[in-house]
């Protein structure tokens, strides 16, 4: 089974312990992404046909930095991962050649969206808070092959708030900017910060290594946060799907409720 | 165009929203809108609601802002039709789905951007300007240089909240809920877990991620200077005391913006007033900084709840005022009367009497029918509050 992963670099060890032929190394780009405590200048990035990552919302000012990064873009990015349907606009007016992944967290949701969108970058990150039936459904009506997000711990908040800075200034305390929440119910998640904003993340990875092996897809991508150079060595050279190690299914299994109640006619 | 933006999420709630100053409301159908658990419009409901509306020479804006999946497609083109239809002037979305079935079935519908769609800089909005969208509701994050910018390099008209709850995280950027409770949060099933309280990494303290609700009130000014068209109150879940509330107040700040009147006690005095009404405490949020510690709770539900709401006025007949109860009050008591047209007027209950003419001392039950003996001018739809703050100490 050939399968061509998109691998979120955390440790650059991994890249060595690699074969690179069905592996993309992504990025995250140093102040232009949020979730990732580890992140990379230009200069920083120095394998061929590397991706970047940029999954912040940008303001104005964050924006014209960008402008200027992506000029001194060396030769050896050949791709782009991106939130901010700006970064859209900006890559499609100038001579980019770059190819363009657009991951819209928590949208691209249906295939006319997705189809929409794929007018005007090379490929769509599918929504991992879909069921794996409803991802499937996608990928067949898809215009082009797509991107699953296959394994890895799930952003499941973003905010521009320094949540964890903020609550260390109130009780003057110094609580890691990686670290871990617990709500009443015991239900447990990662929380990271930046400058630039938090993530919260689910705190298992989820799995969706059953998508490997769709022909309509681009990339399988993999959030190694979290993960040690020997569990994503394993996950990428298995055959099965793990499902014993890492059994957690996020929201693929069972479909969100939207009404508590229905209204009364 | 500058205007004020209220939500409503029934057909009371429009009601009360137009007669008391918005200039258009915002509302959700019974599919496709981000407030579910809202009882929001029917088909009907949403006739009326443009009609009402539009004979007062109001807008109606419909939601249809939800995060589709494949199988919500179905029904969305001739639900958009319906609306064209019935005229309503705007439709506010943040999936790119919906844009794209309008503009290729040529559906006579103007497009604003749902602050779902977390728009904070002029590049977006170009992009979304070329699919035919006429206006962007920014992000709730967007920083006073950032509404200006977009202003300035694109042209477009902006809505910007000015009151009422925040999330946490950027719009549409959480779910949160979809993960603790399973009810989808980008669907309109949003279970607020931004509210509740977690534990981080064992210590002792709450660790909050709530923030204190947004309040513009002190840049209403600066905000109609660099562009904004449209200031936004949040809330399709709220009750008419708290629409009626917020609403004339920011009216009659706007309305003394465009007077040149407006001074500092006109603000300080709305702010007590708003502030009371939410139950929460509300700030200015990312316009002037970055949100600190001292723009969020960290005690738990800091939210403290009143009965300042005495009464709704059903009617005037001869001297008598006859007020619906909904929070007790008594015959001696110092009350406040606001509503559609009127300054707000402070009165004490001298006589007051039941729905037999019998004369009473208290009204204790809510919604029974009380007939105050007064003077004044008080039109039908006034609300009657307890009188808390004394405008005349803010001078």
């Amino acid at each position: 089974m050939i399968n061509n992963y998109l691998l979120v670099v955390q440790n650059k060890s991994i890249i060595a312990k690699l074969p690179e032929s069905n592996i993309t190394f992504l990025f995250p780009l140093k102040d232009f992404t949020v979730g990732f405590p580890t992140t990379y200048s230009l200069e920083d990035i120095d394998i061929d046909n590397a991706f970047i990552f940029v999954n912040r919302i940008l303001d104005n000012a964050s924006f014209l930095e960008f402008k200027k990064t992506i000029k001194k873009l060396p030769s050896n990015i050949k791709g782009i991962v991106f939130d901010d349907i700006g970064i859209l606009e900006f890559l499609n007016n100038s001579s980019s050649s770059l190819t363009k992944i657009l991951f819209l967290n928590h949208f691209n949701c249906n295939y006319l969206s997705i189809n929409t969108y794929l007018d005007y970058v090379d490929s769509v990150l599918v929504s991992p808070d879909l069921t794996f039936l409803e991802t499937n459904e996608i990928l067949k009506l898809a215009k082009k092959k797509l991107v699953t997000y296959t394994f890895g711990h799930v952003n499941i908040m973003y905010s521009r708030r320094t949540l964890i800075t903020n609550y260390n200034k109130e009780f003057n305390k110094s609580v890691p900017l990686i670290s871990e929440i617990t709500n009443d119910l015991k239900q447990k998640f990662k929380i990271v910060e930046n400058k630039y904003g938090t993530v919260i993340y689910t705190n298992e990875p989820f799995n969706g290594l059953r998508y490997r092996g769709n022909s309509n897809i681009l990339y399988h991508f993999i959030n190694s946060l979290f993960l040690n150079d020997e569990e994503i060595i394993k996950i990428i050279n298995s055959t099965s799907n793990l499902e014993s190690d890492y059994p957690y299914s996020y929201l693929a299994l069972e479909e969100g409720i939207v009404r508590i109640k229905e209204r009364e006619k | 165009m500058i205007e004020l933006l209220s939500p409503a999420g029934n057909l009371e709630r429009l009601k009360i929203a137009c007669l008391y100053g918005a200039d258009a409301i915002y509302i959700g159908g019974y599919n496709y809108s981000l407030r579910a658990n809202a009882i929001n419009f029917s088909e009907n409901e949403l006739k009326e609601a443009v009609s009402y509306a539009h004979g007062l020479n109001k807008k109606v804006y419909v939601t249809v802002n939800i995060v589709f999946h494949n199988q919500d497609l179905e029904g969305l083109k001739n639900y958009l039709i319906s609306l064209a239809n019935i005229k309503v002037d705007a439709v506010i979305v943040s999936d790119i789905a919906v844009i794209k079935i309008i503009n290729d079935n040529q559906i006579p519908l103007e497009i604003h951007l749902s602050t779902q769609a977390s728009t904070l800089n002029y590049e977006a909005a170009l992009f979304y300007k070329k699919l035919g969208v006429k206006r962007i509701v920014l992000a709730r994050e967007a920083s006073r240089d950032d509404i200006k910018i977009i202003k300035e390099k694109t042209g477009l008209d902006l809505e910007c909240f000015i009151q009422g709850a925040m999330c946490t995280s950027f719009s549409g950027k959480c779910v949160l809920s979809n993960v603790t409770t399973n009810r989808d949060s980008n669907r309109g099933g949003c279970a607020q877990i931004c509210r509740w309280c977690f534990n981080i990494n064992n210590e002792k303290e709450v660790f909050s991620i709530t923030p204190k609700d947004l309040n513009m009130s002190i840049y209403l000014k600066d905000m109609l200077e660099i562009g904004v068209n449209s200031f936004k109150v949040e809330g399709r879940m709220r009750s008419i005391y708290y629409i009626a509330t917020v609403i004339y107040e920011y009216r009659h700040l706007l309305d003394k913006i465009k007077s040149n009147t407006l001074t500092n006690s006109d603000i300080l005095y709305s702010n007590d007033i708003i502030n009371r009404c939410a139950n929460r405490e509300s700030t200015p949020q990312f316009y002037d900084k970055l949100p600190t510690n001292k723009e969020q709770y960290y005690l738990g539900r800091e939210e403290v709840s009143n009965q300042d709401f005495l009464g709704l006025v059903l009617d005037r007949v001869d001297k008598f005022l006859l007020v619906e109860e909904r929070n007790y009050f008594k015959v001696g008591d110092t009350v406040e009367f606001f509503g559609p047209n009127i300054d707000a007027i402070t009165i004490k209950i001298s006589k007051m009497y039941d729905e037999n003419m019998q004369a009473i001392d208290i009204a204790r039950h809510p919604r029974m029918h009380v007939y105050l003996e007064l003077d004044s001018n008080i039109p039908k739809n006034a609300m009657m509050r307890l009188k808390v703050f004394d405008k005349n100490s803010y001078l």
